[in-house]
């Protein structure tokens, strides 16, 4: 089963803006003299695992314009986020009053944290100002969904998450209400990095081999990836053209863009504790951003979250064919009603 | 000396020649695999079925294709059936279903939706797969529908729902990879022609390698609601030794969309 992010929106806008508990984290963990990395038997730092973003959910992708440079909350401002996400989880769960919400049990909430936002470069934390070229496509795109996304007149009206095709490689690990499991698994030579959210499994090659010709294009990109010193180093290209990144949940978020082609990535994934890997990702596109930026933040291990379970989202999506032949049927009831009227 | 008996003679020559020249005849060697560091059969790589499996899993002539718009290109080659002992054993209403089954393979054919395979079809799926091999548990990686499934080597997990690749525990039986499928939900089909199961199903895989780039694939699926006995399947997995070979990205969903929904799409024009 899936709840829909338009449905959902505005749930899923107060999840990020309210937090679970006043514990607070440090925005990355460094890694404790105590612990030694461990070595997979052929001699890689040992990275697998699962790796939940979910502890970021409290982290809004851009931060707040008040605190510019400033990329830790104080004590304070994390206990209000507490106090007012006390609130919010009273509301999930139900009231006590006989009220219970749709989705009860169903959300993740994350964790209480200092970190101001999920963007670390620029300096204040706010997703670089799109090229002439791409506010112009931003604009016809959003104009469009605006538009259409009540009536689509086809599966193309709606996005690709709710077509379940992908979130793309920085959507697929964004923190969101559900499916934040981020999962590695190693063999001589390769890593996989799953994503739980539509189930990807980008196999990233280690042996420095060239990227995929350039005729080649995806959704999920061409990766590889080399360590330098403990620190997995993943670069991507040959994308499609047609990835959404932006805030949380993928889609028509004000701060997104859809990249172009000329999209390019540099993960880094850096254990610095059994339980933590601080991920990194690194966007440039120079036809949609005018400058590279990054998003970073620690995923952390929890003792009951270590297998990612099947999310067939497409063979459960109900919401296609509800959204086109409800579209379909108002038009009918329309028409039928200015027939009506012109006898 | 007939020529009977010389036939014979040079025959048996022949053969002692061949003797002469195996090392491996007489006490069986075991055959050249690679191993992890730990001894285990090292099954890491990208593999390939290049049976007809997936377009019938029992012995069948060539056919036309559903679709003759298509030409020759839909057609189905002949093929010899993985089938131990060639015939799926339908209990008979089962065998009535796949009739219906193969007459709506058009569009009814979950592989047509882009559905996610199911085990054991996702073995010999017309696309590449890649085990990725580690110390702890393994992962199988699908060309098709970005499908993966996690084979765990540790403790058993417990199947929490049903689904489309089920819930694989694996383990070693001397040099072979034994992973136990329950908790599949039976609603990918096993074949093009409409061969199934139901959610009954319950698979047990066998991969051994048997040398550097070949691994002899075996499964037995057992259904009490849908076959009469539990039938098992061979085939051979061919190592991809191209250079620089990788698994691409096959997200099939957009194929398939104006199949799925095209009916409710807006009819624009007179």
């Amino acid at each position: 089963m899936r709840y829909r992010h338009s449905l959902i929106g505005p749930i899923v806008f107060a999840a990020t803006v309210i937090t679970v508990s006043a514990q607070p984290v440090a925005k990355t963990a460094t890694a404790s003299k105590a612990w030694k990395q461990p070595m997979t038997s052929w001699g890689d730092p040992d990275l697998q695992g699962v790796w939940p973003s979910t502890s970021m959910l409290q982290t809004p992708m851009e931060r707040d314009p008040k605190l510019g440079t400033r990329a830790a909350l104080t004590d304070e401002e994390v206990a209000q986020k507490a106090a007012r996400d006390k609130q919010f989880h009273q509301l999930e769960t139900g009231n006590g009053k006989g009220f219970v919400p749709l989705a009860a049990g169903w959300f993740d909430y994350g964790q209480a944290n200092r970190q101001a936002s999920l963007v670390v470069d620029p300096p204040d934390g706010r997703i670089p100002t799109l090229t002439a070229e791409a506010q112009a496509r931003e604009a016809a795109r959003k104009k469009h969904w605006n538009e259409k996304k009540d009536s689509p007149d086809t599966w193309m009206d709606l996005t690709t998450w709710d077509r379940c095709i992908t979130l793309g490689p920085v959507g697929s690990v964004m923190p969101f209400a559900y499916n934040n499991g981020q999962q590695i698994v190693q063999g001589p030579g390769y890593v996989v990095f799953r994503n739980e959210m539509i189930h990807e499994a980008r196999v990233i090659p280690l042996d420095g081999r060239p990227h995929a010709s350039p005729e080649i294009r995806s959704w999920m990109g061409d990766s590889r990836g080399h360590w330098e010193g403990k620190t997995l180093v993943v670069d991507t290209t040959n994308f499609n053209g047609q990835v959404f990144i932006g805030s949380q949940g993928g889609g028509f978020g004000d701060s997104g863009a859809v990249a172009t082609d000329q999209l390019h990535l540099v993960e880094r994934f850096t254990r610095v504790a059994d339980n933590v890997i601080n991920y990194q990702v690194t966007i440039e596109d120079p036809q949609t951003w005018t400058k590279p930026w990054t998003i970073a933040m620690p995923l952390r291990r929890e003792a009951d979250y270590d297998y990612i379970y099947e999310y067939a989202c497409h063979e459960g999506n109900i919401f296609m064919h509800d959204a086109l032949a409800g579209a379909r049927a108002e038009e009918k009831k329309a028409a039928a009603a200015a027939q009506k009227g012109a006898n | 000396m007939s020529a009977h008996l010389l036939r014979t003679l040079s025959s048996s020559f022949l053969i002692i020649l061949c003797l002469g020249h195996n090392p491996a005849s007489g006490q069986a060697a075991a055959p050249k695999i690679p191993r992890m560091a730990d001894r285990k059969p090292d099954l890491n790589g990208i593999w390939e079925s290049l049976s007809t499996a997936n377009w019938d899993l029992q012995d069948h002539s060539a056919y036309a294709g559903p679709m003759w718009e298509m030409g020759a290109i839909a057609a189905v080659p002949a093929g010899q059936g993985i089938v131990e002992g060639g015939l799926i054993p339908y209990l008979p209403a089962s065998a009535e279903k796949r009739k219906q089954n193969f007459a709506n393979r058009r569009s009814a054919d979950p592989e047509a939706k882009c559905y996610l395979p199911g085990i054991p079809r996702a073995a010999y799926l017309p696309y590449p797969f890649q085990i990725v091999q580690s110390n702890k548990d393994m992962l199988f990686i699908y060309q098709y529908a970005t499908a993966s499934r996690q084979v765990n080597m540790g403790k058993p997990r417990e199947v929490g729902a049903d689904s489309w690749m089920g819930m694989s525990n694996g383990h070693w039986e001397g040099d072979t990879l034994v992973v136990d499928v329950t908790g599949l939900n039976g609603k990918a089909w096993l074949d093009r022609a409409g061969d199934f199961s139901s959610d009954g199903l319950h698979v047990v895989e066998r991969y051994t390698l048997t040398d550097q780039d070949h691994v002899a694939y075996e499964a037995t699926l057992e259904d009490p609601k849908i076959f009469a006995r539990p039938w098992k399947i061979h085939l051979t997995l061919y190592r991809r030794v191209e250079k620089g070979f990788q698994l691409l990205e096959f997200k099939c969903i957009p194929f398939a969309e104006e199949l799925l929904y095209g009916e409710f799409r807006k009819k624009t024009g007179k």
